[in-house]
């Protein structure tokens, strides 16, 4: 055979995985909308699910750690712009809005806590579970609310509900680490330190960042597209640089994006729309997501995860409900926001890493009773908050790219 | 056959129609919130009344009859700050002005009540682009052919109003180059324009009810003229200016009407005749398209002037009007706008000082609820 010719057998590479995988995402996302019912999140993270290892084995697990770079990318972006819509002057104004998202994460957080306990799981891993299912998960909400192009009032209280409650759980899982380590070697002194720095770090990384950030705009101006570039690459390079100090991603693009927000006094800075680039990124992403999770996860262990979801969606419930009157929220808007808060996806957004790191034997325990919750909440999530936006009268069911 | 009675009512009463802008305080785009902000004012309401209005961004205040200038002022700015105060606890802001400067019409929703919902049927696209924000002032009238009169004499004045509200320079993300880019857009609808020359009540009623007998309207409602009798009020009604960027505005070019109307009906200045229409679109146009820099042409006189000019003239002559209705005040700050720019002046220059719309709004939000 001539040399100028491929070597037989083929042999795909990941640019050619990864196209395939975009490309049937979008097709996977094109027939969820056909239902009317599903939003396109549910199409991308089917399609994965399919390929993936636990089905097809189309895309393998190596491939999946190759791709791993680009769901940081995209998860930064997401989180990111979920700071921006964490704006603490509303909560100066409306003195019931922190004490309502504490409130939903705190009940949400006993109930879940409550069921692993009486299920028979440990204290520890309970807790640490039931701090991972506080955070609804940005992507999800964020894509939703953009495919119906939602907004109002719903829409934007989920937003900083969301946002609120990542930080808590982000923060919740971080200040629990030492319990971890100690329940491991007996000695808690190191893991104090190392959930200080992961903290501190995290905040003080975040804030540098948006220093850097404002000296930058005010040099850019206000031109739409360097602020654009400006954006994706300061949270390109904090997710570097959270990863290259072994701090937490998620809490530090929150921070970045919350600063923007709140504390950009001379408003150099602009509010870019991340729009169809990102998108590219978010199919790639859930794509992904759909081809971590394996069948298994979804039979004989999954009504422990379906009573999960069960008991963190009542414990949301229960305080948006009680909270609406004095918070001035209808008991529709109330309703409406607890079943949008419904997706889950501690597992994606790198909340265990830290446990992997300091005790991998408890991480895999603990993925074992969660990855059920999140398996099933991967395809009702979106699903629930595409229903909950649409009744709240905010979002467009046909409103689609 | 429609009753079209005329219900009398104080002469030179006066109220005051607000249709406000809802923004979010993220992108400063309209946000849909209407309702919730209704529903809100059900526990602690201001004074007047509030409703919604076509689209899910919008809502209009209507203020309570008054006698003059002052307490409109002190009304004004109450509710002003009562909505302002639910507002904030919602995290989104209200704003005056005629048009948002970049909001894309075709993704506004309308409000979903019957008669919005049949506007939105009837007109199309129109519905959606009628997304703009007018200040409406009621004079009230003691009889149905004094609303005939005051409905033609003002007329004459539609250029010096709208221009001392345009407050609409910004459209769709572009600057018009008009000061008041609202009226183009009023002007897209079938029933817009003007009364037709009836010369009382009675001739007034034959139009109406050939109207109604064709089926072209069902309603005063149907008819988006620049100034109209509002029989089931007993006012006529004013309807060309956009809303200005702070509350005090919008009172003192309430005041100015209400002057302009006494001496109307005391010196009974203008004929109400052809002539009086044969120039009013051109005039119409050079207000909206350059504010006080624009040229009115007075067909009676059968000259052009400068449209300042002829406003700084027409204060002078109601000013002894304005004093015996205590809105001397009001017209003093008229005047002093003359010179300072109206509102679209003040629009344009925090944009060159701002560089970006979403900045002009925010802007624009600030000085609503401050001034």
């Amino acid at each position: 055979m001539p040399d100028f010719l491929p070597a037989w057998p083929l042999e795909a590479n990941s640019f050619l995985i990864f196209g395939l995988l975009l490309l049937a995402g979008l097709a996977g996302g094109r027939l969820a909308a056909m239902t009317r019912v599903l939003p396109a999140i549910t199409g991308y993270i089917a399609t994965g699910f399919i390929l993936g290892p636990g089905v097809l084995g189309f895309v393998d697990t190596a491939t999946l750690g190759d791709a791993r770079l680009l769901a940081e990318f995209s998860i930064g972006l997401i989180v990111f712009d979920l700071g921006r819509r964490l704006d603490l002057g509303w909560a100066r104004h409306d003195r019931w809005l922190l004490p309502m998202g504490l409130a939903e994460s705190v009940l949400s957080f006993v109930a879940m806590f409550a069921l692993l306990h009486y299920a028979g799981v440990a204290t520890l891993e309970a807790a640490v579970a039931a701090m991972i299912g506080v955070a609804t998960a940005p992507a999800v909400v964020l894509l939703v609310a953009n495919e119906l192009k939602a907004d109002g009032p719903v829409t934007r209280r989920m937003l900083w509900h969301v946002a609120l409650n990542n930080i808590v759980a982000a923060i919740g899982v971080t200040m629990l680490l030492p319990f971890i380590e100690a329940s491991q070697s007996g000695s808690a002194l190191d893991p104090i330190a190392r959930a200080a720095w992961l903290i501190a770090g995290s905040f003080l990384l975040g804030y540098v960042a948006f220093l850097v950030m404002v000296l930058l705009g005010r040099w850019l101006g206000k031109s739409p597209v360097p602020q654009f570039v400006l954006a994706v690459g300061m949270v390109v390079a904090t997710v570097g640089a959270a990863q290259l100090g072994r701090l937490s991603v998620l809490l530090a693009l929150l921070v970045l994006g919350t600063c923007a927000r709140n504390l950009d006094r001379r408003h150099r800075l602009v509010d870019v729309e991340f729009g169809r680039a990102a998108h590219l990124f978010f199919v790639a992403l859930f794509v992904l997501t759909g081809a971590t999770l394996a069948p298994h996860q979804f039979g004989a262990i999954a009504w422990v995860g379906l009573a999960f979801v069960v008991a963190r969606g009542v414990g949301k419930a229960i305080a948006l409900h009680v909270l609406a009157w004095p918070a001035h929220i209808s008991l529709r808007q109330a309703g409406t926001l607890a079943l949008a808060l419904t997706p889950m996806a501690g597992l994606a957004i790198g909340m265990t890493r830290p446990i992997y790191d300091v005790a991998p034997e408890f991480g895999a325990r603990l993925t074992a009773i969660v990855v059920s919750g999140i398996a099933i909440l991967h395809f009702l999530g979106p699903v629930a908050t595409r229903f909950a936006l649409i009744r709240a009268g905010e979002g467009e069911p046909r409103a689609r790219d | 056959m429609p009753d079209l009675a005329f219900t009398s009512s104080a002469a030179l009463t006066l109220g005051v129609e607000l249709e406000l802008m809802l923004v979010n305080t993220r992108d400063f785009n309209l946000a849909p919130d209407a309702d919730d902000l209704l529903r809100r004012t059900t526990r602690v309401a201001p004074e007047g009344e509030l409703k919604p209005e076509l689209t899910q961004s919008m809502i209009e205040i209507n203020t309570s009859v008054h006698q003059a200038y002052a307490p409109l002022v002190t009304e004004l700015r109450a509710t002003r700050d009562v909505l302002s105060g639910h507002a904030r606890k919602m995290n989104v802001a209200l704003a005056g002005g005629g048009t948002h400067p970049f909001q894309k019409w075709s993704d506004r929703k309308i409000y979903p009540n019957e008669r919005f919902l049949s506007v939105s049927e009837k007109y199309g696209f129109l519905a959606k682009q009628f997304t703009v924000f007018g200040q409406h002032v009621h004079i009230g009238c003691a009889s149905a052919d004094d609303a005939i009169y005051l409905t033609h004499a003002l007329i004459r004045y539609v250029p010096h109003l709208i221009a001392l509200a345009a407050s609409s320079p910004f459209y769709q993300g572009v600057d018009t180059a008009f000061d008041s880019s609202r009226l183009s857009i009023v002007n897209a609808f079938p029933l817009s324009g003007t009364m037709p020359l009836v010369r009382s009540w009675r001739e007034f009623n034959r139009y109406y009810d050939r109207m109604y007998d064709l089926g072209i309207v069902r309603s005063m409602k149907d008819f988006y003229w620049d100034v109209r009798p509002k029989p089931e009020y007993g006012t006529v009604e004013i309807r060309v200016c956009d809303t200005p960027l702070t509350v005090d505005r919008a009172a003192q070019i309430a005041g100015f009407a209400q002057a302009l109307a006494r001496w109307i009906w005391e010196a009974r200045p203008i004929e109400a005749g052809a002539d009086l229409y044969l120039t009013h679109s051109y005039n119409r146009f050079q207000a909206c398209r350059h504010g006080f820099a624009g040229t009115v042409i007075d067909a009676v006189r059968g000259d052009a002037r400068p449209l300042a000019d002829d406003l700084r003239e027409t204060l002078d002559v109601i000013a002894p009007h304005a004093q015996m209705l205590h809105a001397e005040a009001a017209l003093d700050a008229l005047r002093a706008s003359i010179d300072a720019g109206n509102d679209a002046t003040w629009l344009r220059r925090t944009m060159d000082e701002t560089g970006t719309l979403a900045d002009v709004v925010r802007h624009q939000a600030d000085r609503w609820a401050s001034s």
